[in-house]
């Protein structure tokens, strides 16, 4: 294990903002921590890190590893340009070579606007260049808090190709926070987390199969006669249609054949993240 | 380090509206010197010969220590912005090490504080020398260049030691504007320390800034006062002591005794700044050996 995090407990006043976290991460491994606002995501985080002292419990690396983090907020200066901003963070480093920050610009595009002061760039050449800040002293591990949240969609999918490929590429490590669940859709390791607790981990398929129910839509000229002869009740009925809520693709199956005369369509979408995240976190906005 | 600093600087020269501003504000107390009260100090002082010459020279003196005092406070912000945008935390993730980054800030503020002076200096002398023709001699002006930078880093670390319990910009900000209003009466410049009550006068005595006021005043007025109180020591003295020439411990202080005096007060206050950071990080390396 690289990173290990055994009973990680933070209070702030009466407050615990995380609650006896364990977790494990794996050499090359992609984890996301879900959760929503408030959750607990950025503090665990941070703990990790090694920014804030957990109240209880504590953090384990097997070596003494390399970090690069990508904060939430911007952490660059405005009025300095690109260039200027990275050479700056470079010069802080021991032995980084003397072209890193224009090795990073080329694999990174951040080319056509090295010269451009920091605080003008769209948000979505700003992410990069944060990561680009954050991989300066090529780092063993990637920590992204948030990294694609108030970007618009192409630019959320540009960054997180991104990063994916900087996964693939360096073998290197990454633990990101997000809310977007179609993110974490793409982890190896999805750990979902509320009121500083974690309620599920595992890989996205994982976490659907247990969670997310699938959901049969059924469209039929006798509702009426239909809904007598399934055994399970639906979630919803109109008019024409009822909709079930089904723990496996079988039952729907089953469903199917079994009422073929009486159905005139049908449509079947297996559960997602989506489903998964409401089912463990409620409804309720917070 | 060297980046850090560099980053520093650039920061607060490229922005030419808050470099403008803070000259200006070191400005405006020497113009409204002018204005309202210069006229009623030459009054008082009609018999002395070069009056305006000897006038001019003080309140060049005293106002360089405030912009001292003020410019390297304006610059420490930077300190306090970074820890409230979380940069410092991005900062400290670096392999510069706390203590590197604390002086990064100090040594750059001190760089601000000098540059400041020098440009005041260059204002003031200019100004006075088109209206007054006043001259200064080459001794004179290389002290008062050693003073600038020896007067920054003074003001740097007495000002770190109070920006130290400072966390956010806003409540900097309101203690800049304190400092800056004070500043002017605590090292003597507006009124000279001779005419304040005697509580005011001890007062004055415990301000650094009033050491490096007395100092720069030796150093630009010792010629006007050589020839003035020719053959006239004793009244030399009381002159020297009323308008915080030489500051009055038991007996008058000599120019050694005034730089040693601020060399404790730098010595002490580096001590307890950098004494009270190392505790900071000691505190902090002891989680993470502990993890």
């Amino acid at each position: 294990m690289l990173l290990e995090a055994q009973h990680l407990t933070k209070t702030f006043g009466d407050h615990i903002a995380v609650n006896a976290v364990d977790l494990q991460i794996e050499k090359g491994s992609f984890t996301a921590l879900l959760g929503p606002n408030g959750a607990g995501k950025s503090t665990t985080m941070n703990m990790l890190i090694g920014l804030l002292q957990p109240t209880a419990g504590q953090v384990t690396y097997d070596h003494d590893p390399k970090l690069g983090v990508v904060f939430q907020g911007s952490v660059l200066d405005d009025i300095l340009t690109v260039r200027e901003n990275l050479q700056i963070r470079a010069g802080q480093y021991r032995h980084i070579p003397a072209d890193r920050v224009t090795v990073l610009s080329q694999q990174l595009g951040l080319t056509a606007f090295m010269a451009q002061r920091y605080g003008t760039l769209s948000g979505g050449q700003r992410r990069r260049v944060d990561i680009a800040r954050a991989l300066i002293n090529e780092p063993d591990i990637l920590f992204l808090d948030e990294p694609t949240t108030g970007l618009d969609i192409q630019t959320r999918l540009a960054i997180w190709t991104l990063i994916q490929r900087l996964q693939r590429e360096k073998k290197l490590t990454v633990i990101l926070t997000t809310h977007y669940l179609d993110e974490a859709d793409a982890a190896d390791n999805v750990i979902v987390i509320d009121h500083g607790r974690i309620l599920a981990q595992g890989t996205a398929a994982d976490i659907k199969n247990r969670y997310a129910a699938d959901r049969l839509t059924l469209t039929s000229p006798n509702v009426a006669q239909l809904a007598a002869r399934v055994a399970q009740q639906p979630i919803r009925r109109t008019a024409d249609q009822l909709v079930f809520s089904l723990p496996t693709m079988q039952a729907a199956l089953d469903i199917l054949t079994a009422n073929r005369p009486l159905i005139s369509n049908f449509e079947f979408r297996p559960g997602t993240m989506d489903d998964a995240f409401l089912a463990l976190t409620g409804k309720e906005m917070r | 380090m060297l980046a850090m600093i560099k980053r520093n600087l650039l920061l607060y020269f490229r922005d030419h509206s808050g470099v403008f501003f803070s000259l200006l504000g070191a400005l405006i107390s020497f113009v409204l010197y002018l204005v309202f009260l210069k006229k009623n100090m030459l009054a008082s002082w009609h018999q002395m010969p070069d009056a305006k010459l000897m006038l001019d020279t003080w309140l060049i003196g005293g106002t360089l220590a405030i912009t001292s005092i003020t410019t390297t406070l304006t610059s420490l912000a930077l300190m306090v912005t970074d820890k409230e945008k979380h940069i410092a935390d991005d900062l400290t993730l670096t392999d510069a090490g706390p203590l590197h980054l604390f002086t990064s800030y100090l040594i750059s503020a001190a760089v601000i504080g000098t540059l400041t002076q020098l440009a005041m200096f260059g204002i003031m002398w200019g100004g006075f020398y088109l209206t007054d023709g006043l001259t200064l001699s080459g001794t004179a002006v290389l002290n008062t260049l050693g003073l600038m930078v020896t007067s920054s880093l003074l003001a740097v670390v007495v000002n770190a030691a109070i920006v130290q319990g400072i966390h956010t910009v806003d409540s900097l900000g309101k203690l800049g504007t304190i400092i800056g209003t004070a500043a002017g009466f605590l090292v003597g410049t507006y009124i000279p320390i001779g005419a304040l009550p005697s509580f005011a006068q001890s007062m004055v005595k415990f301000i650094p800034g009033s050491y490096v006021a007395a100092l720069y005043r030796q150093f630009l007025m010792d010629d006007k006062l050589k020839s003035a109180f020719a053959g006239h020591l004793a009244t030399r003295h009381t002159f020297e002591r009323l308008m915080g020439i030489r500051l009055n411990w038991s007996t008058l202080l000599t120019q050694q005794e005034t730089y040693l005096i601020m060399g404790l007060i730098f010595s002490g206050t580096v001590v307890l700044v950098f004494g009270l950071k190392w505790l900071q990080i000691q505190r902090r390396r002891q989680y993470l050996r502990e993890r």
